[in-house]
């Protein structure tokens, strides 16, 4: 650490003032907003709670924030768990690893929304990949409940790699002796699982778990493009519910309060999951 | 006789691996092979040709979807706008970032601490983007500068802000602090420090965000399609439009899709190596 100097505030500054102006402004404004009905061309007018009111009295809001939530505990808990049982199996020395690690980075930055047209191609029900090559006639796209297991497959397969990479990497970084001293002990291999693997992967198990949810809570173009929220509204998300609202029926102020509504659901799983993750930081 | 078994099974699971290693490997490809697959199909043949659909074997490959596409007026705009819009929060987003997280790595804050601070800024992530979409299209309405690569670049460079914060900072704390010292007591001010000797050391973290928020940018699709649709529509905005108007011509899809997705997944390649890091914002070393 550096003598305390006026300077760290000239360094620490501009990204605070620019939080603040452009993501906690936005976000008050937004919280103002789902207070009001905003109409076009004729001043706001408050209206007190009304929009969460008609949020909790509304049909398509409560099945979309349920789906939103059998989206990310299935997508995020197969993840999890495929990505841990992989990295476990490949933590060994293996000629193909380097490759395995190579091409399991390919799907993490891959463009979402090109990822939602490649899979409709895929998912695609007459000649699409899945159905041609394995004789198959599984409704993917058309049938409801399919319509959500392809958006939780295309979000499993673009991040599966990321919950793999992450856990092969700590893995990789537990000293030998430690497992050298284990199997003096024992010879189980669950034991030296559950003793000594387990325990120092929890915090990055916690990290992952919570990366992925926030990120999973704010998914918007695998369903904006593999089923359009569709059919019906069997796909629809929550984001995607406040999109259309607000920018298809320009009706700003409830499509804020879905948003909000949704911020704060994002902050009770995350706050239960957050005392732990601040010692990593700290 | 023992040891014999034992070798032998050996042997046997370390085939088993590699054959697992290769399932997983291609079921991770699958979804590529298709998309060039497809994109070298002729029109008549994306969906007669079934199966695996082996190039050379199924049907001749062409590239005149390619051509037609990267031909199009349109198609090359949205290419330089996302570039642009890319390059330019990029930049923005390290100018104002790096300073911060040199300024949390480097010196003592009380209240809030520096952990809380950097914490406040992580924090940033945890907001659906959705949550200030509609203020933000008000704010840029206001503005006048809806449609504009402006806003584009304001919008990506807030999103991309704190997760650079977190990674230089991780960065600056591994980085030796010895010859900072060296250089204060010779006189120099911290301006020059931070920029002549710091930034120069954190460089391969700072080249490693510089991808991430190019890649990230690149992606970024809801604020992209409320804000950029005529002048400033980038490559995910065209490619929704497109397929909105053309219909489902899988072959150009594909072609689209590669055309997107090329850049960033060649950075994920490229920050290979640090991509563990960034995506856990420094916590996990890769």
């Amino acid at each position: 650490m550096h003598k305390d100097n006026r300077i760290k505030l000239l360094f620490l500054l501009p990204a605070v003032l620019w939080v603040l102006c452009f993501t906690i402004f936005p976000l008050i404004y937004s919280v103002r907003l789902s207070f009001f009905n905003v109409k076009i061309g004729s001043p706001d007018e408050f209206i007190g709670l009304r929009n969460y009111v008609h949020l909790f009295q509304d049909q398509r809001a409560r099945s979309s924030a349920l789906i939103t939530l059998i989206f990310v505990c299935c997508g995020v808990a197969i993840q999890m768990t495929l990505g841990m049982a992989l990295a476990l199996l490949f933590n060994r020395p293996l000629r193909l690893r380097g490759i395995l690690r190579t091409v399991m980075t390919m799907p993490l930055f891959a463009t979402p929304i090109a990822v939602g047209f490649l899979f409709f191609t895929i998912f695609y029900e007459e000649g699409g990949l899945i159905n041609g090559l394995l004789h198959l006639n599984v409704p993917w796209l058309s049938n409801p409940y399919w319509a959500l297991a392809s958006i939780t497959i295309v979000d499993i397969w673009q991040w599966t790699p990321f919950c793999f990479l992450i856990f092969l990497a700590v893995l990789q970084g537990i000293p030998a002796h430690y497992y050298e001293a284990a199997t003096l002990e024992t010879n189980k291999g669950w034991s030296v699982f559950r003793f000594i693997t387990l325990p120092i992967l929890q915090p990055t198990i916690i990290l992952v778990l919570l990366l992925r949810i926030t990120e999973a809570f704010k998914v918007f173009d695998i369903p904006f493009t593999l089923t359009t929220g569709g059919p019906g509204t069997a796909t629809q998300v929550l984001t995607m519910y406040a999109y259309r609202v607000g920018m298809r029926f320009f009706n700003y102020g409830y499509s804020s309060a879905i948003s909000v509504f949704l911020f704060i659901l994002v902050m009770v799983v995350i706050m239960t999951l957050f005392k732990k993750i601040r010692q990593t930081y700290q | 006789m023992e040891a014999l078994r034992t070798l032998k099974r050996r042997h046997i699971s370390s085939w088993a691996y590699i054959l697992l290693a290769i399932f997983v490997a291609a079921m991770t490809f699958l979804p590529f092979y298709w998309a060039i697959s497809l994109s070298v199909r002729n029109p008549a043949e994306a969906f007669t040709v079934t199966g695996l659909a082996v190039p050379f074997v199924q049907y001749k490959p062409t590239l005149a979807n390619w051509k037609t596409e990267l031909a199009t007026g349109e198609t090359q705009k949205a290419l330089v706008n996302s570039t642009i819009v890319a390059m330019c929060a990029a930049l923005m987003t390290i100018v104002i970032a790096t300073p911060a997280a040199y300024a949390i790595a480097r010196f003592r804050f009380r209240r809030p601490s520096n952990g809380n601070i950097a914490l406040w800024f992580l924090s940033q992530r945890v907001l659906p983007p959705v949550a200030t979409a509609i203020p933000f299209f008000l704010i840029m309405r206001f503005l006048g500068l809806l449609d504009t690569h402006i806003a584009l670049i304001l919008l990506n460079t807030t999103f991309n802000l704190p997760i650079v914060v977190v990674i230089m900072r991780q960065a600056f704390i591994e980085v030796p602090i010895e010859l900072e010292e060296a250089a204060l007591v010779d006189g120099a001010n911290h301006l020059d420090i931070f920029l002549m000797i710091s930034v120069r050391l954190a460089a391969p973290s700072l080249a490693a965000a510089v991808l991430i928020v190019i890649a990230f940018t690149w992606n970024e699709f809801l604020f992209a399609l409320m804000i950029g649709t005529i002048k400033a529509k980038v490559i995910p905005v065209h490619m929704a439009g497109a397929v909105d108007t053309r219909g489902v011509q899988f072959w150009f899809v594909a072609v689209r899709t590669l055309i997107a997705m090329t850049p960033p997944v060649i950075i994920a390649l490229l920050a290979q190596r640090y991509i563990v890091r960034g995506l856990t914002f420094g916590a996990v070393k890769g």
